[in-house]
């Protein structure tokens, strides 16, 4: 009786720890960094974005005699993935970013400049190059960018017998003409997340607004025009609740007239026949001013800290993603405007609809060009001010001014 | 067998060396057998040690540094002592996502447990279809968070939602479910409940179905009304479940993150925000992992506390053996 | 007697339709589910409450691109369950029966480890996993999958093999068996309905793991339903009647699972612990 009991016991510990190790060594021999793969970090979970970036890396790989392998994940994950892969050495050779977390990786040093990976960043336009960089070195690329506009229903600014709004007077009085029913006149993201922050901006900078000042009084205007709308009746009180799909998706079943939105979500505008729809620039506090939207996009880094010769790759394969036909193709694809003036250009002529987002771009704003590694605790600051404001629960100028402490403590 | 460990045992003297022979061996024997009965609970302690302990002790150190991006790069996490800790608590919204925690926990407790135990007991009853409605019901369980909260937004829309539309029936007005900062609670807490109450009713009709039917044949004949039969029959009888069904739901839902997330991302107006979305807000979103941890740690403390309540209350019914 | 019949075959219809209106408000969102992934329009806000002219397009296209992700799922879940199973029941063993001097810790940790909130548990893990080699393997994610269910697994057994009468296991010792076989032989068996419970349990869990499979993997290697669910997930675009169309049947299997076992649940989770 007692010789089985000093053998069996051991089993129970023995076969884990077995298992554990057979896996470690099974596992060893998996993930080798192939020289002649190239690998990418990014968003495109969705199977159309994922095979358009596909196309795009293989075209400029294949005569390189490289292969391009994707990860991609949701995209409030990347940032933090790629910590993580950064704390095991296993970063991928190119790594996609929102162009708002690209300061916080650059104050990391671990990110390459762009030049010495052999990228050529001098053909893009400013509102571009503003995006890749951080402390005036540029880090990351931009194939294209985006920024909002207003897009409408054609039909029921017709019936209504108006024109797209151009300054806020317009915007509000259209909007309470155009509800109507179950029609509200406007719709827009303030979400208390980025997409609530992006749609914000573009009234907070056209109202001069300043985002190491929320609190200068400037800004004010702008969260009173959200206020009014709602105050109105004109837009949906659950507009706190709506991201920019939420927003898209009220206006192509045809509860909003008018919509803030961006050209990612052509695709699906042009999928439905329900609405007819156009796009007008975003309207301003006085006519007659330029509207200051802000640009977005994701940017491709290289990470420091590879083999030159990986980096070198990954280098070339920027610079061919970048050339004047790849961008065009890519802008073409997913609705976005190129970065290049010469492809921009291009791109305005061949898509007269979508012109307004090209003219928006190149007065556009990036978020963390003032403010930089700190964006993230500004915008936080920015969701609450807008959403306490819109809930009622307190004034714009109360709102951002303690916008302001938070920011600043946040710092 | 014997179970009490004796630590005179050891002490002994020397006394005949025979006796003392003997008394070694059988004292070998108890080591060896001691020993032998941990096997059985040390493959499950280590795993424990290694999946939570670990993560736990990190989590300590962490919320003690500054821990940012940089650190992931260089590995350096320079100690700043309680820096961490007065930002997070001198942060009114800490305050604010510690009440709602608190608040979503109690309201989602009460709720889950109370239609779950309802619906355990009325299913106990003997009907047709009882059984396969009853593993159908399971369902909501299945779907996943994101998709949920999606059909959720829509549900509890103020203009469109079909909750609405049903109230109207009635001649309610619109109610402003998730846009309005002092319902969104508490549509938080209806949708938790909506998720909690398959788990809630399968373990208590499981309990229910213990219960043995004599007694209730005898509270009825001492004349006792169901609602009597139910306080001093079904209650006292199902108390372990209980604790079991509550304790676990209170540990699931006082860290939830997802559902909120998903649902109204914190808002309107931080009125949604617990401490499980606040360190996804520190450490994810600006990447402040110093701070998230702070937060991250004061979630496991009240757990903690509740925990020792919780053994307090069960001390004879945990950890002893026979 | 007539009578009466009737009047017991009233209650339990009435109860039966009591049931079925429960059932319909609770599985309104489920039912809503299913609506919106038969119909092909992609505004979700427009979706008819019936759908008109049902459409599988979105079905199958869920089925062509998840048919892997859910094999996937299929194999690490039941993996989660044995890993778990295997720690969790000699545990529950020894702690309900040996009277272990620390036990009442052990228990007091299991608890304890409920509350650690899974990203925090991640995070941590991603290094050690790292450093093991761990990370893109069925093995890593199942290990951890299985930490999901195990804390629930210890705490149900437990109680249930507290209740298994000391005489039984040590009738089987004078037989000869040692402790060990006797466990297997006797103790198993006879928990068979809790370890079913436990076991159903763990799946679910690991089933519905999303945080564990985003972060332990690098690449799409091992890439469980949760995440394939991303695929018609984009940063700015979803296509929700696909996304739809993936969980109901991502749920399929899970729900095959419940309704099979619907029976011993019930048995398997109380036994002992209410005596």
């Amino acid at each position: 009786m007692r010789r089985p009991t000093r053998g069996t016991p051991q089993r129970s510990v023995a076969l884990p720890l077995a298992a554990v190790m057979a896996a470690a060594g099974l596992a060893g021999c998996a993930r080798q960094p192939d020289p002649g793969t190239v690998t990418v970090l990014n968003s495109a979970t969705n199977t159309a974005e994922h095979e358009a970036n596909q196309d795009h890396f293989d075209r400029c790989a294949e005569p390189l005699g490289l292969r391009v392998e994707q990860i991609s994940v949701p995209a409030d994950q990347v940032a933090t993935k790629a910590l993580r892969m950064a704390s095991s050495d296993s970063l991928p050779d190119i790594l996609e970013l929102d162009g708002s977390e690209l300061p916080q990786f650059a104050e990391t040093g671990g990110l390459l400049p762009l030049g010495d990976a052999g990228v050529d960043t001098s053909v893009l336009s400013d509102s571009a190059v503003s995006l890749g960089s951080h402390d005036g070195a540029q880090y990351g690329v931009a194939r294209s960018v985006n920024s909002l506009a207003l897009i409408y229903n054609e039909e029921l600014l017709a019936e209504a017998g108006l024109e797209p709004p151009t300054t806020w007077e317009e915007l509000r009085a259209g909007a309470a003409a155009l509800t109507r029913g179950d029609t509200y006149g406007m719709a827009f993201s303030a979400s208390p997340n980025a997409d609530g922050v992006y749609q914000f901006l573009p009234f907070f900078w056209s109202a001069g607004g300043d985002e190491t000042a929320l609190d200068d009084g400037a800004g004010d205007a702008a969260l009173q025009l959200w206020k009014d709308l709602l105050d109105d009746g004109s837009a949906s009180r659950s507009v706190v609740n709506w991201n920019q799909q939420d927003v898209n998706d009220q206006f192509i079943s045809g509860r909003a007239a008018m919509m803030i939105n961006g050209p990612w979500q052509v695709p699906v505008l042009d999928g439905q026949d329900a609405v007819e729809w156009a796009v007008a620039s975003i309207p301003v506090p006085e006519a007659g001013q330029d509207p200051v939207p802000p640009i977005g996009g994701t940017v491709m880094t290289v990470p420091a800290g590879g083999d030159e010769e990986r980096e070198g790759n990954a280098g070339r394969i920027l610079n061919c993603l970048n050339s004047e036909e790849n961008q065009l193709a890519w802008g073409e694809r997913v609705n976005n405007v190129p970065t290049r003036e010469d492809a921009a250009a291009a791109y305005r002529e061949q898509n007269p609809k979508l012109a307004p987002f090209a003219d928006l771009v190149a007065t556009a704003r990036s978020r963390t060009a003032e403010v930089g590694t700190g964006w993230p605790v500004v915008a936080d600051a920015m969701a609450g001010a807008f959403q306490s404001v819109l809930t009622g629960r307190t004034t714009p100028g109360d709102a951002l001014e303690r916008a302001q402490r938070q920011a600043r403590t946040g710092e | 067998m014997t179970t009490t460990h004796s630590p005179t045992g050891t002490v002994g003297g020397s006394g005949g060396t025979e006796r003392d022979a003997a008394r070694r061996a059988a004292e070998r024997g108890r080591t060896r057998r001691r020993l032998y009965q941990w096997l059985f609970v040390a493959p499950a302690l280590l795993y424990m040690l290694g999946f939570f302990g670990f993560p736990l002790v990190n989590n300590v150190v962490m919320s003690f540094q500054q821990y940012t991006p940089t650190t992931y790069f260089t590995g350096e996490a320079p100690f700043t002592g309680l820096d961490n800790w007065r930002a997070v608590l001198g942060d009114s919204l800490f305050t604010d996502a510690v009440w709602q925690t608190l608040l979503f926990t109690a309201g989602s407790l009460l709720g889950q447990f109370t239609i779950g135990l309802g619906l355990a007991v009325f299913f106990s009853r003997r009907f047709r279809l009882s059984g396969p409605i009853r593993a159908v019901l399971l369902l909501p369980w299945l779907v996943p968070m994101v998709v949920s909260a999606v059909v959720w937004r829509r549900i509890m829309d103020q203009d469109h939602g079909v909750l609405n539309s049903f109230l109207s029936v009635f001649g309610m007005d619109a109610v402003p479910w998730l846009a309005s900062p002092s319902v969104a609670l508490l549509s938080a807490v209806l949708v938790n409940i909506w998720i909690g109450i398959p788990f809630n009713m399968v373990i208590l009709y499981g309990g229910l179905q213990e219960i043995p039917r004599e007694l209730y044949e005898a509270a009825s004949l001492d004349g006792a009304g169901p609602w009597r039969a139910f306080r001093s029959v079904t209650l006292p009888m199902l108390r372990p479940v209980i604790t079991v069904v509550l304790v676990l739901g209170f540990m699931s839902t006082i860290k939830v993150l997802d559902l909120i997330l998903a649902l109204t991302g914190g808002g309107p107006a931080d009125s949604t925000q617990t401490l499980g979305t606040l360190t996804y807000q520190l450490s994810f979103l600006q990447l402040d992992f110093g701070q998230g941890a702070v937060v991250g740690n004061v979630l496991i403390l009240i757990s903690a506390v509740f925990a020792v309540l919780y053994l307090r209350v069960n001390r004879a019914d945990l950890g002893k053996g026979k | 007697m007539q009578t009466t019949g009737n009047r017991t075959r009233a209650r339990s219809l009435g109860n039966t339709a009591l049931a079925l209106a429960i059932l319909a408000v609770m599985l309104f969102p489920v039912y809503w589910m299913i609506s919106t992934a038969l119909q092909p329009d992609s505004a979700v806000a427009a979706a008819q409450l019936v759908p008109t002219s049902p459409d599988f397009g979105n079905f199958a296209r869920a089925l062509e691109t998840q048919g892997g992700s859910l094999l996937t799922s299929i194999v690490v879940s039941l993996g989660a369950v044995v890993v778990c199973l295997t720690l969790a029941a000699p545990a529950a063993y020894g702690l309900a029966q040996f009277g272990l001097r620390g036990g009442r810790a052990i228990v007091f940790g299991t608890l304890i480890t409920q509350m650690v909130p899974s990203i925090v548990v991640a995070n941590a893990l991603y290094n050690a996993y790292a450093e093991l080699n761990l990370v893109n393997s069925y093995l890593g994610l199942i290990l951890a999958d299985a930490s999901l269910g195990l804390p629930f697994a210890i705490v149900l057994l437990r109680a249930f093999m507290v209740s298994i009468p000391t005489e039984v296991v040590e009738a089987a010792m004078v037989d000869g068996a040692n402790r060990f076989t006797a466990f297997c032989r006797i103790v198993l068996p006879m928990s068979r309905n809790a370890l079913i419970t436990a076991g159903l349990f763990a799946f679910l869990f690991a089933w519905a793991d999303f945080v564990f499979a985003l972060t332990l993997n690098t690449t799409d290697d091992v890439k469980p339903v949760t995440l394939g669910i991303y695929q018609f997930i984009g940063a700015h675009v979803s296509d929700w009647g696909a996304v739809m169309a993936t969980a109901v049947l991502s749920a399929i299997p899970a729900a095959v699972l419940l309704i099979a076992a619907q029976k011993y649940i019930a048995a398997g989770i109380t036994g002992g612990s209410v005596k």
